[in-house]
């Protein structure tokens, strides 16, 4: 029987809107770091806050992939997503046929099976364009 | 700190050799060198040698065939930066005194590596990795970007290619002596979109050696030393800290170091060789590297301004689009290459009255950075 598992624990949840990605939060500076880190790069506090990032972003560039990477067979896209947060993120994005990728686009962030592990689905995040 | 003159110079032909080893290729190398410097294997004291894959002990494996042992030997690894790694290392132990002597090597079988005909990994649980990054696709979305954003064409891109293959010709040893149309590199098969084939680097298998002294050696050998007046090699800033993606904030930083240690400016430049595993690469370091302002790099393209020939050649010596790739011998090939002109001896590709050169290189790619490694040498005569 299949099971899904995260490809990184601790990185997205299901909200009641939609999934979400999890970052974290500097308790001290402010700044914001996905995925989530294990103390603030910029002042080295160790107190970190967990944050729900917005659902949707613009998207700051992107490419259609010919060749193999390691988890994904050709074609599949890849970007990174401005978001109100004040950063980028990178992730799969999921090509859409009549919405091609233009950068500023908004994105939304959808979560699915990204690859098989075995008998296992691992899931994980994806942006769509809206 | 004591001034570095580099005094030999070698390569071996790059191309496709999947039949050749680390080994002999790295001798081939070497050999040129030491036949260039007039030096005997015996001679050197100290060896910084460089590779990815194949094979451990790299110095050793190479330099025992030619005679050397009980010397000081440091193996080091920089993805594409591990062959100016090794150069910086060597300049150091003279710099400082340790030694007189010493010879960097750079080697690469990649036709015989695990990443043969594959696109370049990132670490194996890289989160950026695990997620469809590779180091092409990586550039692809600075070339978007670069077209949505700023202006540039496809055709641009493609000009890049073509003038790099053009200096290929001129080249005997690049691995493509073939000249390109702007046609023949968009036509070629797609990568990550908007890079295809003719825009990426190819796989190539080579080595490339440097000897460098102290500058009591140098003048026995020579009335016109050529010397390293400015090094520099820093990690990668994370991206997070990336205003803008296309605009290298570690590339920005190594240069300023450089230029600074030199005591000279870009306007200095006679010539310039850069990392160009992606042709629309090349336009963001002329800007990156200071040669023209931020933004006016589409433009030192349209002018043709860095061909051999123009303002400031960029790549004379084909880079790695044409030349190749051969990941740890480009760091050293490329210093190897600037020591040519500024000798007045690159033959066909030559910058006129070459006196200061640039040599750039940077390596690998790991998810949070902006990548692995940047290195920058500017030597004069």
């Amino acid at each position: 029987m299949a099971e899904k598992i995260a490809f990184r624990e601790g990185c997205f949840t299901e909200g009641a809107d939609g999934p979400i990605l999890l970052g974290n939060k500097c308790g001290k500076c402010g700044q914001v770091f996905f995925p989530k880190v294990n103390f603030c790069f910029d002042c080295l506090n160790e107190e970190m806050e967990e944050v729900k990032l917005s659902r949707q972003g613009s998207l700051c560039s992107y490419s259609t992939c010919y060749m193999p990477s390691i988890h994904f067979e050709p074609p599949y896209a890849i970007g990174y997503v401005d978001m109100p947060e004040g950063i980028r993120v990178f992730g799969p994005l999921k090509i859409v046929e009549n919405k091609p990728f233009k950068v500023g686009m908004m994105m939304k962030v959808v979560i699915e099976k990204l690859w098989q592990e075995g008998d296992n689905d691992v899931i994980g995040y994806k942006f769509e364009p809206q | 700190m004591r001034e570095v003159a580099v005094i030999g110079v070698g390569q071996s032909t790059f191309g496709k050799f999947p039949q050749k080893t680390v080994v002999e290729m790295g001798c081939e190398a070497v050999i040129a060198a030491l036949q260039d410097a007039a030096l005997r294997a015996k001679d050197i004291q100290v060896a910084y040698a460089s590779r990815m894959y194949d094979c451990w002990v790299t110095g050793q494996s190479i330099l025992s065939e030619l005679g050397v042992s009980t010397i000081e030997m440091v193996n080091v690894e920089n993805a594409c930066c591990g062959g100016t790694t090794a150069v910086r290392g060597v300049w150091k132990e003279i710099a400082d005194g340790h030694y007189d002597i010493g010879i960097a090597i750079g080697v690469e079988s990649m036709t015989t590596s695990p990443i043969a005909r594959k696109l370049i990994p990132p670490p194996k649980e890289d989160f950026e990795g695990q997620l469809g990054a590779t180091m092409p696709g990586m550039f692809a979305i600075l070339a978007r970007r670069q077209i949505e954003k700023f202006g540039a064409t496809v055709e641009d891109f493609a000009s890049i290619s073509v003038k790099n293959h053009h200096n290929g010709c001129l080249n005997p040893f690049a691995q493509y002596k073939k000249e390109f149309t702007v046609e023949d590199v968009l036509k070629s098969r797609m990568v990550c979109d908007p890079i295809t084939l003719f825009q990426t680097c190819p796989n190539t298998d080579g080595a490339a050696a440097v000897i460098l002294c102290s500058m009591d050696v140098a003048r026995k050998h020579t009335t016109k030393p050529v010397k390293i007046i400015g090094s520099a090699l820093l990690s990668g800033e994370y991206k997070y800290r990336q205003e803008e993606i296309t605009v290298s904030l570690l590339a920005r930083k190594t240069a300023k170091m450089a230029y600074e240690m030199a005591g000279v400016g870009p306007e200095d430049l006679d010539l310039v060789e850069l990392h160009d595993a992606f042709a629309n690469e090349e336009i963001l370091r002329y800007e990156d590297l200071g040669l023209c302002k931020t933004g006016e790099g589409l433009r030192m393209v349209r002018d043709k301004a860095t061909w051999v020939g123009g303002k400031l050649p960029v790549n004379p010596s084909g880079g790695l689009l044409a030349l190749g790739h051969p990941l740890s011998a480009s760091g050293v090939r490329n210093i190897g290459e600037i020591v040519w002109h500024l000798r007045d001896q690159a033959g066909a590709r030559q910058t006129p009255n070459a006196k200061i050169g640039l040599a750039h290189m940077l390596g690998g790619v790991v998810g949070s950075l902006e990548a692995g490694a940047c290195g920058i040498h500017i030597l004069a005569r």
